[in-house]
């Protein structure tokens, strides 16, 4: 009885707690609408910039070896490259190399710069570059750029380094350029610089190592940097952080990453608070060349008209990004490489009869809203892409949708970011999402089409993961690589286009961004639409310009 | 001792299978660690064949067949030696354990035991005012509670107490100005941000010992030598604690032997959202990265722990209760 009663006590207890937490939940709810503000740490100087580039797992690691894939963020800012390239559009800009001259499509002869000093004191030469080339072809696994497959041999001649190319290369110097030059005093003597941590930097660039603990380390101004007129940046401080309320509300002079409803968060934080989304690469769907059907070129054609790119984009991108042409060219970017024949920029604009058509000539016909091939069986296929990257994956259940408007029955297959990346390197995929696109006009078609990278299926590759083929394509890129003339290589770089804009060896869709955030409350003159000096990335070399663009805010332009 | 012998016969095959498992699963796994530190760099812009080939060379990824590299892996085991590890090369895997043990066990260690000690106290004190408010009002918030997802509850519990209203810090297991040491601003340290994750852990864990101990003890509290106890006039709290909780608390005291072999496993969701730099954070990381040697080292660590408890918790069970010794 005793049981009883209670029991009716707690059930009557049960509503009225239930009540009590449904009302605590619906609060906890709301209060998702709560503004978050940003809140910098006001013991933060004017002359410091705050900046998110550094995460941590959760600790860091003290490693300043710029060659190293766990590198601290920043030694890239204290090793500098001989050419500083921006990723967005390839363009060079003399960095510790001042001037250059390609003879002949085999050789590259770099001039030094004068008066750059290592941080230390000592004077940097022609031959701590040939060093460092040296270096890298001695530990291969530190020649992230791969140098070395286009060297065959350096020489230093006073301020000059002269390099001897394995066969007519003209694009090399994009990817020589890059090398980033550590000093032989202090470099020569390290046991093994494969595994070298280099605690204490001493490079070239304009901040050196201030504060260092595993949570955050500081960076202070170089006096003694070559162009340290330019840089009004006395201090950076980089926190490891690791969430994206961390980013909104630290503070930030400087982040980068996409942030779901940028303006809503970021751009509510603070009205300092500004972003820049350029397009850095190109989202498209990778047809399997060596599987039938996407062998067949019509079959790729119906697919590439089957598409709305405009809402595939703004599915993904929350809006951000602009469809992508079928040229292989980022835009506006490299709008001087764009053949002006190719008409609409490239875009191809959703045309379900055409689509049609193309499929038909493939053998597919619609029968009760289905597009069946020869064998009576309904188009079905495959697309692969990575658990996670939530933006593919929406990109890729809005191809799901468009295609099965016209009858193709597609299906999504999602490994994680490993599984995927071994999926598209040995060609075990149907149709893959996949970016492509690069700044560097000449890479961005050869990662695309050269056969160089062909590897039948089952092989491991690291481009032209589509697997195409064409002796075309290999010529015009045998031809670009043996001229160092610019009016040349834009009539090859037409061909070039026209091959992608007719052969479809893989689908555009979508632009990728880059995701800079900033923020002008301390710093100003930050790359932008206007002004798109330099990607707004602030990782690997990239920032080394933007450092000396920036000025502080002085007291009366507040 | 027949008992312990066989026992400790049970543990040692199980270890071995253990071990083995633990070679074996994580290469089961689709991709290799050069295909995960590609796809993280891909992100970023196209990753080239030379940096591809520099990877591989840099992480030292795994030669030989299958068999040579069980037969190194065990050689490992037994040195308690597991190399360098991939998404964190080039740091020993030992060191990055050793950094990251300490707080895992100093956290979720120590929540683990508050709340098993409070939960039980609770459940006893539940099941003997069974009826009252003292019964209803712990067992329904706790059971309440515990449905909550783990992440959830971390979430909430960052945003309102960490970033509205600014009580504790958001992140890390200190803040990035003390420098660890022995001193008290960095203990005092240490125990602040750890209030978040603690709390997550306790509001999520208390109720599963609340509700087990209550449960039990209610049906023990019917049993016979329980009436005999208060038929002679025994005072309530002796019946409670000698004779019904005593009885009562096998199942809880199995669970929590579980749970303290879990501990070094460290709470991978709890860690993910404070990015507390535990055990759990790391093995996040070494899975994703298909980190090898630091996913065998951890999860060895792992099954190892658990079994030893799981030995403890036998052995014990042997000392309570007289009847599974026969």
């Amino acid at each position: 009885m005793r049981f009883h009663v209670s029991h009716t006590h707690t059930h009557h207890r049960w509503k009225a707690l239930a009540f009590a937490c449904l009302t605590a939940v619906a609060l906890a709810v709301s209060g998702c609408s709560i503004q978050i503000t940003s809140q910098p740490d006001p013991s933060i100087g004017e002359d410091t910039m705050l900046i998110n580039a550094d995460k941590g797992n959760p600790l860091f690691d003290r490693n300043f070896n710029p060659y190293m894939t766990n590198t601290r963020t920043a030694s890239r800012w204290i090793y500098e490259p001989l050419i500083l390239i921006n990723p967005l559009d390839g363009t060079e800009t003399p960095w510790l190399s001042d001037s250059w001259e390609q003879p002949d499509a085999t050789t590259i002869v770099m001039h030094m710069r004068d008066g750059v000093t290592w941080s230390d004191g000592t004077t940097f030469t022609a031959k701590d570059v040939a060093f460092t080339l040296q270096l890298i072809e001695d530990y291969p696994e530190l020649d992230i750029y791969g140098a070395w497959q286009h060297l065959d041999s350096v020489s230093v001649d006073g301020d000059s380094v002269t390099m001897t190319l394995k066969s007519e290369d003209s694009p090399a110097l994009a990817i020589i350029g890059k090398t980033m030059i550590v000093p032989e005093h202090l470099w020569a003597d390290v046991e093994d610089p494969a595994t070298y941590r280099n605690e204490d930097p001493v490079g070239t660039g304009p901040f050196v190592l201030g504060n260092y603990n595993d949570q955050q380390y500081s960076m202070d101004k170089n006096p003694s940097y070559w162009q340290a007129d330019k840089v009004e940046i006395e201090h950076l401080l980089l926190p490891s952080t690791n969430n994206q309320l961390d980013t909104v509300t630290r503070g930030y002079d400087w982040s980068y990453s996409f942030i779901s409803d940028v303006s809503g968060t970021w751009g509510a934080a603070s009205p300092h608070n500004k972003w820049w989304f350029p397009n850095a690469g190109v989202i498209g769907l990778i047809p399997n060349n060596e599987v039938a059907p996407f062998d067949n070129v019509d079959v790729r054609r119906g697919i590439a008209l089957a598409l709305d790119r405009q809402s595939i984009a703004d599915v993904a991108s929350e809006g951000y990004m602009k469809p992508a042409g079928q040229t292989g060219l980022i835009l506006p970017n490299q709008e001087k490489w764009l053949d002006p024949r190719i008409p609409n920029d490239g875009i191809v604009e959703q045309d379900t009869d055409a689509a049609l058509e193309a499929f038909a000539r493939a053998g597919y016909t619609q029968k009760d809203g289905k597009l069946v091939g020869e064998d009576g069986q309904q188009f079905t296929f495959s697309l692969t892409s990575a658990n996670g990257y939530s933006d593919w994956t929406r990109a890729a259940q809005a191809v799901q949708r468009q295609l099965a408007d016209i009858g193709i029955d597609v299906e999504l297959n999602m490994p994680q970011p490993a599984g995927y990346q071994q999926a598209i390197s040995n060609g075990d995929f149907e149709v893959a999402l996949g970016g492509m696109g690069n700044g560097d006009v000449y890479q961005a078609f050869n990662s695309l089409m050269s056969s160089d990278f062909y590897v039948p299926v089952g092989e491991s590759t690291s481009n032209n993961f589509e697997r195409f083929r064409s002796d075309e394509a290999d010529r015009l890129l045998r031809e670009f690589r043996s001229t160092v003339d610019e009016d040349r290589q834009r009539d090859i770089v037409n061909e070039l286009q026209q091959l992608v804009y007719d052969e479809l060896p893989v689908i555009g869709m979508y632009y990728g961004g880059s995701w800079g955030l900033y923020s002008d409350a301390k710093f100003t003159g930050w790359p932008s639409e206007e002004d798109p000096y330099m990607i707004p990335q602030n990782y690997d070399s990239a920032p080394l310009l933007t450092f000396t663009k920036l000025k502080r805010v002085t007291e009366d332009q507040k | 001792m027949r008992y312990i012998a066989q026992k400790l016969g049970l543990f040692v095959l199980t270890l071995w299978a253990a071990i083995t498992l633990n070679f074996f699963l994580p290469r089961l796994m689709p991709g290799s660690p050069a295909d995960a530190a590609i796809a993280k760099l891909s992100q970023n812009g196209p990753v080239t064949e030379a940096t591809r080939a520099a990877i591989e060379a840099q992480l030292g990824v795994p030669t030989g067949s299958m068999w040579d590299q069980y037969l190194s892996y065990l050689h490992q085991v037994v040195t308690l030696d597991f190399g360098v590890s991939y998404t964190f090369y080039p740091q020993t895997v030992s060191s990055m354990v050793s950094t990251a043990l300490p707080y895992t066990i100093g956290l979720v260690g120590v929540v683990t035991i508050l709340a098993f000690v409070i939960g039980t106290l609770i459940g006893v004190a539940a099941a003997w005012k069974r009826g009252t408010w003292l019964d209803s009002l712990p067992t329904l918030t706790g059971s309440f509670l515990s449905t909550f997802p783990y992440f959830w509850t971390a979430l909430l519990l960052l945003f309102f107490l960490g970033y509205v209203l600014h009580w504790f810090p958001t992140s890390g297991a200190y803040a990035a100005t003390t420098t660890p040491g022995l001193t008290p601003a960095f203990v005092g340290d240490v125990v602040q941000h750890a209030v978040l994750p603690a709390l997550t852990i306790l509001i999520t864990s208390l109720g599963g010992w609340i509700i087990g101990m209550r449960n039990t003890m209610i049906n023990t509290l019917g049993d016979d030598y329980v009436t005999f106890a208060e038929a002679n006039g025994l005072r309530g709290r002796t019946v409670a604690i000698r004779y019904a909780a005593r009885n009562a608390i096998l199942p809880n005291l199995t669970g929590f032997g579980l749970a303290l072999g879990g501990v070094v496993g460290g709470s991978i969701l709890v860690e993910q959202v404070f990015a507390y730099p535990g055990i759990g954070y790391l093995l996040f990381n070494a899975v994703i990265g298909q980190d090898y040697p630091l996913m065998q080292a951890l999860f060895l660590m792992i099954t190892v722990s658990v079994l030893i408890a799981n030995f403890l918790v036998d052995i014990l069970y042997g000392v309570l209760d007289p009847r599974t010794r026969r």
